[in-house]
């Protein structure tokens, strides 16, 4: 209850700096505009149809690559990592490609793609990848032995065991790693926007700043702020549902 | 009485880097069909090994055993295990009457036939109010009973169980005892029973197999000659349990301080 009241505070005390800073001429006005000037900005930007066609267009991208992201990593990573063989095979090479910064990929997708929203989705897909492959693979490495076994004597089938005994085992890591894949494949959607043009909020950020409109690039930032919030949120949201029984989430014992 | 399980010359020796462990020199057993044996031997001695390579979960180093006349390379079909970790064995993300059901299910019997065979077993380990909670909101013994429950609706013909009832208090060990016994009375299944407790083997098993100390050799078979219908307080009380229960434990001393 008091967690909420004092982020809430917070905030206001936050907001209150960025009014006064400005208006005490502490900061020039014109790379920081008071707080309320950005607010008004951003209500006028709420006003407009553009504005909520860029947000759909970053929206659509953000969520296909991370839907596709979380397909691929998730049938991948309980693929390799209950085949010993697949594993010991695949270590290297993701251990290579993993550390590659998807924004190194960007002279590529422009090549490939230029502006079109492919370009952001490779990027969005590529980075939000790595983030579920390496969590499934944690979490397909940690069924219980016992569990396992208790599987085997059982002679539960192949896809029996996949189902019913690593799946589970590995849902609460691919929740974590759905968690870090939208934040990550948020700030990837973004960045194409920004820096290749692909059509987005991004992009809209860019064109505010570079016509001088100050309080709009502002206000457009905060919305990507509370893009990321929401998303974080919803994702925290799904993994506490998804793992009612999970010992992180269960209170008792 | 004709043979279910045969062990002969069974070998084990756990190789890993830099480390070698001869758990299980030289092992070898006939069990009947319906018969109940308890396993006992010092702690080390190789009780879990021989039951997991019984089980088929792992291979023997030497030696051969033997199922129905067919050789056990893995898992064979209607035998249950009941691990000595039971509380890890048990699916933490299902109900309890779903633990019950899920190798029912695997095995391919219809649900009707399923819920009926889960009830049952669930009434039988008293557990029938429990159905629908998890795992970990039942106590230690709840939990062995949630095994023993998924073990006999499975309806095996032979049952391992490898120290199922080390981790719970006196009384509630006494009343799965005389269930296991119930159990294998009214199904007719055969039982291999691993445990450490002397008194515990006596009063379960009608053979009992005494293991050396490791590298385990069978020490003696001994066989239980107490009457069928036993009791906690009256059976534990004869002479004869007494003079058994010092047969045993003399052997067990005798194992300890290494003889073969
Ligand atoms: N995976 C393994 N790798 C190496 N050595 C092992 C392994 N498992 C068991 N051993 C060794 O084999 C021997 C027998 O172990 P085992 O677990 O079968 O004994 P146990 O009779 O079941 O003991 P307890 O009564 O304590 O459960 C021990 O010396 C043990 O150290
Ligand atoms: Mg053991």
């Amino acid at each position: 209850m008091r967690r909420p009241l004092l982020g809430a505070a917070g905030l206001l005390v936050v907001m209150a700096l960025l009014e006064a800073l400005p208006r005490a001429g502490l900061v020039d006005g014109r790379f920081l505009p008071p707080f309320g000037t950005t607010a008004r900005a951003l209500g006028a930007q709420l006003a407009t149809g553009g504005f909520w066609t860029v947000l759909g267009q970053t929206a659509r991208g953000w969520a296909l690559g991370l839907a596709l992201a979380m397909v691929a990593g998730v049938v991948a990573g309980m693929v390799i990592g209950s085949v010993p063989v697949l594993r010991a095979a695949t270590a290297s090479t993701i251990e290579f490609l993993r550390p590659i910064p998807s924004v190194a990929l960007i002279p590529l997708v422009v090549l490939v793609y230029g502006s079109r929203p492919e370009s952001a989705l490779v990027l969005v897909v590529y980075a939000a990848f790595w983030q579920v492959l390496i969590q499934v693979l944690y979490g397909a490495a940690d069924v219980d032995p016992v569990v396992r076994d208790t599987a085997r004597s059982y002679r539960f089938s192949r896809w029996g065991t996949l189902r019913t005994v690593v799946w589970p085992t590995v849902l609460p890591y691919a929740a974590t790693g759905f968690r870090l894949a939208a934040a990550v494949a948020l700030i990837l959607e973004i960045t194409a926007e920004l820096v290749i043009g692909v059509p987005g909020l991004g992009h809209a950020i860019g064109v505010a700043q570079s016509s001088g409109a100050v309080a709009e690039t502002y206000a457009l930032v905060i919305v990507v702020g509370l893009i990321g919030v929401v998303v974080n949120l919803s994702a925290r949201a799904v993994e506490r549902r998804v793992l009612r029984w999970h010992t992180s989430v269960r209170r008792d014992l | 009485m004709t043979t279910v399980l045969s062990v002969d010359a069974l070998a084990k020796t756990y190789r890993s880097p830099g480390r070698t462990v001869e758990a299980v020199r030289d092992l070898t057993f006939d069990i009947g069909r319906g018969e109940f044996v308890c396993v006992v031997g010092p702690s080390g001695a190789g009780k879990t090994t021989l039951l997991r390579c019984i089980a088929g979960l792992m291979p023997g180093t030497g030696g051969s055993i033997h199922l129905d006349g067919t050789a056990v390379t893995a898992p064979p079909a209607g035998m249950a295990v009941v691990f000595q970790e039971y509380g890890r064995s048990l699916f933490p993300w299902l109900t309890v009457r779903r633990n019950v059901e899920l190798p029912l299910a695997e095995k391919g019997v219809p649900r009707p036939a399923r819920r009926a065979r889960v009830d049952e077993a669930l009434d039988a380990v008293g557990l029938s109010d429990s159905g629908n909670a998890h795992p970990w909101q039942l106590s230690g013994g709840m939990q062995q009973r949630v095994a023993i429950a998924r073990a006999i609706a499975y309806e095996p013909s032979v049952l391992l169980m490898d120290e199922p009832f080390a981790a719970v208090d006196a009384q509630t060990r006494a009343e799965l005892e005389d269930l296991i016994r119930a159990l294998w009375h009214r199904l007719g299944i055969t039982v291999l029973f691993v445990t450490h407790d002397i008194d515990e083997s006596v009063y379960l098993g009608q053979r009992v197999l005494v293991l050396s100390r490791s590298p385990t050799e069978i020490l003696a078979d001994l066989p239980i000659d107490l009457p069928a219908a036993r009791d906690q307080l009256t059976t534990r009380a004869s002479p004869r349990f007494t003079a058994l229960r010092a047969q045993v434990y003399t052997l067990i001393q005798r194992a300890k301080a290494g003889e073969r």
